[in-house]
This record gives structure tokens, sequence and C-alpha cells, in this order.
């Protein structure tokens, strides 16, 4: 018999931070480092289960094929963002002219170690791709993959997501959340789906104790402190004060200034998990004709331009500030968030130095 | 909504006819295997297998559906294979996308419409529609501009609407030549005088965008009001379905919310002339 344990300070917290997620309250159970690799290869009888592996001071998403020390559920985001298990960076969209959605042969995925931001970029792909017309790829995926998220147990210079008001740790969006505690990981199940995968493995799962409890709540703190002292060193404003900012300085000599050192390598569009852009690309394959959706970037000239050559933004300034505007006007407007999750990996990738925590400064500050 | 059925999966359709209309334009007759049911205004993606695909808008009557034309002028890569195309080859359509024109809403109004050059394709089939439920307009004016008088498309057609007693029809070209009889010069000049209550009345422009900014900055001086012009927004689409992002202007998707958006929700945005 499982006894659930609540934790009290749970929707307190939620409340003072305004958490994008609002305050829920989960059973909460124990999983020991042991039964995590027995629970893996159970899960591995139904999805292809991906884990984050730590490579020098990075950390990249693998299929789980054995335990090892280099598996790292905790610690911080992966280095790629999470869309490309939803929406992969090239997906075969369509045989002409066969009408049906074409049938994946592969077991759907389990992707474990999903950090709070990277869930947050959900809000906007599902946005994107599940609102109106619907993608059937992308639903597919959605219904199909296990999230199985993790709490950030430290963050790295680059993580601001506290300024876009999400937690370092995973609250809604996810079917079952990690937190590391000594010896193990305290289990939430968020959805159905994530109650049953835990009722079919239920003998895995101990009791928590309060002590675990209370080192989970010790160590979320840390981490909110390091995150509020990262975006207290570099300055980054809170989203309550973006509204209006493009608009305002639509006109500003911040974009070109910007821009200038940009070399149009579409790394920041690439490696962002709320950037949804893609082309439809069509190829031959055989005697076939396929069609691909293949990821795209709006920093890219050719991105908007027209047959006859005619472009709405031919320089690369004017693209910059298209990229923030859709990410802080446009978003804000039609979805009522702005995509970002302050995960910083445009901050890492970008070769040109060009650092969304200070356009964001600049903007805040008309500077 | 799809109901399950692939959005990015074009309907086979085969080419009955192609109709040389100038040097640049030809005209595609089609079958598609599935009727496809669009109302003035709307688009379709036309696929040419293993090239790739290219919006159009239908210059053919929205109330036939198991047959529709595109005309399309050659400009580049889907296009000249467009061109390339023979009687009896496969290609693919994905629609109707898109919103028409709110027909409707221009009941008992005064309306113009303007045209350049292969915006005449377009509106052709919205003048189809108008002309099919004239009686419910106030008055229907029409003034087109191309470059020269061997570019001029649909001339036949055009002939016989001038002898239509419900519509006020003018047209010029760029460049005259002996042939033509007619105004020569741009299309905003022969806009103003227009004879028409512009406070209250609806103009609806479609051509290349050089030709739509300033025809919209004439009209707006005129006195027609934001909301009362309609503008078909050309932009690089891919999904057309609101997904990929391409077609942004501002808060709207060309693809979704247009292609034909009205001037108050675009003009604020800085980039809507390409
Ligand atoms: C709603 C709408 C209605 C239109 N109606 C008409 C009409 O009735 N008649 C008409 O003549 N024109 C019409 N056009 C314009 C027509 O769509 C363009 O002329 C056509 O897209 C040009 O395609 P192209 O490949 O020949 O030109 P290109 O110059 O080769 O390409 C144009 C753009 O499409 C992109 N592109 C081309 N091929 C691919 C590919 N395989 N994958 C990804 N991107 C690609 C290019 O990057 C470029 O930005 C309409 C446009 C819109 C938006
Ligand atoms: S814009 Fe940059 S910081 Fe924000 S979500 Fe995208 S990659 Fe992360
Ligand atoms: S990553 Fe940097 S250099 Fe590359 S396109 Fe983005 S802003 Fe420009």
């Amino acid at each position: 018999m499982v006894v659930a344990v609540f934790d009290p300070e749970d929707g307190a917290r939620q409340d003072k931070r305004e958490g994008l997620f609002g305050g829920v309250r989960r059973a909460m159970q124990f999983l020991s480092n042991e039964n995590l690799f027995v629970w893996l290869a159970g899960l591995k009888r139904d999805y292809e289960v991906y884990v984050p592996l730590k490579k020098g001071p990075f950390r990249f998403y693998e299929r789980y094929t054995a335990p090892s020390p280099d598996i790292v559920i905790g610690e911080v985001r992966a280095t790629e963002p999470l869309k490309g298990f939803f929406t992969p960076v090239k997906e075969k969209v369509a045989e002409l002219f066969n009408p049906e959605p074409l049938r994946k042969k592969q077991k759907p995925m389990a992707i474990v170690g999903v950090k709070a931001c990277d869930l947050k970029g959900f809000l906007v792909q599902d946005q994107v791709f599940c609102k109106g017309c619907q993608d059937p790829f992308y639903n597919r995926a959605r219904e199909d993959n296990l999230i199985i998220s993790a709490d950030c147990t430290q963050a790295i210079d680059s993580c601001f997501c506290l300024a876009l008001d999400v937690n370092p740790y995973p609250e809604s969006h996810f079917d079952i959340n990690l937190s590391e505690v000594t010896g193990g990981f305290i289990v939430e199940v968020g959805s159905p789906k994530g109650q049953q995968v835990f009722d079919s493995h239920k003998t895995l799962f101990q009791e928590v104790d309060t002590m675990h409890v209370n080192e989970r709540k010790e160590g979320r703190k840390q981490v909110v402190a390091e995150v509020e002292r990262n975006i207290a060193k570099h300055g980054v404003p809170h989203q309550n004060e973006y509204q209006g900012m493009i608009e305002r300085n639509y006109e500003s000599k911040i974009w070109e200034d910007e821009a200038k050192t940009c070399t149009e390598c579409g790394a920041c569009t690439t490696i962002c998990p709320t950037c949804h852009c893609f082309a439809l690309v069509d190829q031959k394959e055989g005697a076939e004709f396929v069609r691909y959706r293949q990821w795209d970037s709006c920093m890219l000239k050719d991105y908007a331009r027209v047959a006859g050559g005619g472009n709405p933004r031919p320089q690369l300034w004017m693209r910059l500030r298209n990229r923030f505007e859709k990410k802080f006007d446009f978003f804000p407007q039609v979805a009522g968030l702005n995509a970002c999750t302050g995960c910083g990996r445009c901050i890492t990738a970008c070769p040109a130095n060009i650092d969304i925590r200070r356009v964001l400064k600049r903007l805040v500050h008309n500077e | 909504m799809n109901n399950g059925h692939n959005p990015y999966s074009p309907i086979k359709t085969e080419v009955i006819d192609m109709i040389v209309e100038t040097p640049m334009i030809k005209t595609l007759k089609l079958k598609p295997q599935e009727p496809i049911a669009f109302a003035a205004g709307q688009f379709v993606e036309l696929t040419i297998p293993g090239v790739g695909e290219a919006p159009f808008t239908p210059s053919s009557r929205p109330s036939v559906n198991d047959m529709l034309y595109l005309t399309i002028m050659k400009v580049g890569a889907v296009t000249e294979a467009v061109h390339r195309l023979e009687k009896g080859d496969t290609v693919g359509l994905r629609g109707p996308l898109g919103k028409g024109y709110p027909i409707d809403l221009f009941k008992d109004k005064e309306i113009l419409v303007v045209g350049g050059g292969c915006g005449f394709a377009p509106l052709r089939s919205l003048m189809y529609t108008l002309f099919e439920r004239s009686g419910e307009f106030k008055k229907l004016l029409f003034r087109g501009g191309c470059k020269s008088a061997k570019e001029l498309l649909y001339k036949h057609e055009l002939e016989q609407w001038g002898e239509k007693p419900d519509l006020d029809i003018r047209l010029t070209v760029d460049v005259g030549d002996a042939s033509w009889k007619g105004h020569v010069g741009v299309v905003t000049d022969i806009l103003d005088p227009i004879g028409m209550d512009c406070q209250n009345g609806i103009a609806i422009v479609c051509g290349p965008a050089m030709m739509m900014k300033f025809a919209t900055a004439k009209l707006s001086e005129m006195g027609f009001q934001d909301p009362n012009i309609y503008l078909s927004m050309e932009r690089n689409m891919s999904c057309a379905i609101g997904k990929c992002g391409h077609c942004r202007i501002g808060l709207y998707y060309a693809c979704h919310d247009g292609p034909v958006l009205s001037y108050d929700k675009i003009k604020g945005f800085r980039d809507v002339w390409a």
C-alpha cells in the first residue's frame, strides 16, 4: 500500500512566485537510484528511452542502453532543445499523393530529465501545432511520447528562467517528474498517462519520508537563489516590464547596433525551444515524391523573400527585430505568453555574442 | 479543423488544358480528384511533383468546383515548371486555404476593384461572384492597369465586361502602342475622379506590391476608410495553414487570416510592403 505525501508548502511558494503553471499539489513517491535503472529498462519495452548524458561540460539526450555514471537526470537543461522529439529537424510529412497521414513504425519515445524551461516550450509549440488546423505528426508525438521531467539541481550562468516566471523545477506539462534527493528521487505523477506508467511499475516505488521532502525544498531554494544571482548579475529585466518594449523601440538604433556582428547562422532560432518556423521541402525519392517539414530560421535572408526578389526584411537588423517582435510582441498578443523560456541556449549558441539578456535590458530601459 | 486528414498532402489533380495568355502568363485548367469548393479570395497550393509548391488564387468561377483555373506568371523555380506542364500531366492541389472576401459586408455599398498585372487573375474570380450577386450592390467599378497591351490578361473577356450595364470599367497601360486605344499611364492616374461615395465605399486592390502601396495611398487620400480597403498580401508562404511562420505580418498570418486583409489591420506594421 502506497501512502501519498503532499508537500504542504508547495502551494504557498507557488503563490509567492506567481509561477506560470499554478500550484497543483501532487502525491509523492520515492524511487531509489538502483530502481531508476530497473524502471528505465522496463520502460524500454514500450518506449525508445532517451536520457541526458554528460559530455564535458554539456548534456545531450542519448538513447538509453545501460546504466552509466554519465547519465544526469538532474543538473541542468540539455544542450539541444526538447522540440526535436516532437518536430524533428527534418520529418517526412507527405508522400504525394497518399492522403493518409504517414504511420510511424518506431516506438513512441520516453524523454527523461526534461527541465522546466523546455516544458514551457510546449506552451508555444502546442499553440502553433495543436490550434486551428492541426499538425497530425506533432499531435501524435504529443499523445504518444512520455515526458519524465526533472528538477534542476544547479543553474549555469546563462539560466534566467525566473525572469520569464518559469521556476527551475517542473510544475505541470509532464507525465512524471523526478526530483533528485539523497539515494534516489521524489516521483510525482502529472498526467493520466504518467499514472498508467507509474501503476505498471508500482513495486519499484516507495513511500517518501519527510527528510527527502525537506531536502527537495532546500534544493529548490538553492537553485532559485542561483538563478536570482544570475539575473541580478546580468541585469535581466523581469517579464512584467516587457509590455510595449518592442513598439517603443521599433525605430531604435538598438537593432542595428546589436545585429552588427550577426553572421546569419540561424543558431539562435535552431536551438530555441520555442522557435517553430519550418519550410516544406519536396524531394524525389526513387519513384516517389516526398514532402519534408524542415526547420527554418527567420534570421535567414531568404526566409521572407518573395518571387521577383521583394523582401519585407532585407537587412539583418530587421530580421533580428522581427525575431524579438515575434517572441515578445506577437506571442503575448495572440497567446498571452512570451515565446522565451529563459533557457539561455541562444546566448551560448551565438558566435557573435548577441546576448538576449542584454537586448532585453536595452529594450526595457530604452538604451 | 482537419478531421484526421493530412494537411500537408495534396489532392491528385490532372492538367486538362494549358492556355497561353501572354508571353509570361499561362492559365491552367485543372481537375482535382476531389472537388475543391473555394470562395473568391481563397487560394490553393499547387504542387509540381518533385519541384515544389507555390500559392495561387484561382481565377475561375467559385461556384464551379470540380474544375478550376489558375493563371500563373513565370517568375521562378515552381512557376517555370508550371509553364513546362502539358495536357494530361499530374499535379497536386491543397485547399481551399485562407479566407475569402467578406462579400456580405459589401451589400448596398459602392465597390471599386483595382487590379494590376497578374492581380487580374484572382480578381476575375471575385468579379464573377460580384456579377452573380450584382443586384446586391449600389455600384460596381473596375480599374485595371498593366505594363503594355501585350501583357493585358483576359482581353476578350474584358471587352465583354465593357458592355455590361452594371459595370463601370476603365483600363490603362504603362506604355502605349499602336494596338492600344485607351489610357496610357499608371493605374493610380485613372482612380481619381471616380464618381463614387468614397467615404462609404469599398475598395479592393490586388497587384504587384508597389502598385498596391501607391494605390492604397491614393485611395486613402480619396477618402476611403482603412477598414474598407481590402488588400491581397503576397507573402512568402510555405505551409499555408498558419504554422510555418513565413507569411506573418504583425499579428496576422497572411495565409490563415488573409490573404485578403483590410488596411486597418496591417497599417501599423512597418514591413507591410515587401
Ligand atoms: C495568396 C497568394 C496568391 C497568389 N496568386 C497568384 C496568382 O494567381 N498568379 C500568380 O502568377 N502568382 C500568384 N501568387 C504569387 C506566386 O505564389 C509566386 O509567384 C510563386 O510563389 C513564385 O514561386 P517560384 O518558385 O516560381 O518563385 P521563386 O522566386 O523561385 O520562389 C519564391 C519564393 O518561394 C520560395 N521557394 C520556392 N521554392 C521553394 C521550395 N521548394 N521550398 C521552399 N521554399 C521555396 C523561395 O525561397 C522564394 O522565397 C500568389 C501568391 C500568394 C501568396
Ligand atoms: S530565446 Fe533564447 S533564452 Fe529564450 S527560449 Fe529561446 S533559446 Fe532560450
Ligand atoms: S545565433 Fe547569433 S550570429 Fe547566428 S543568426 Fe542568431 S543572432 Fe545572428
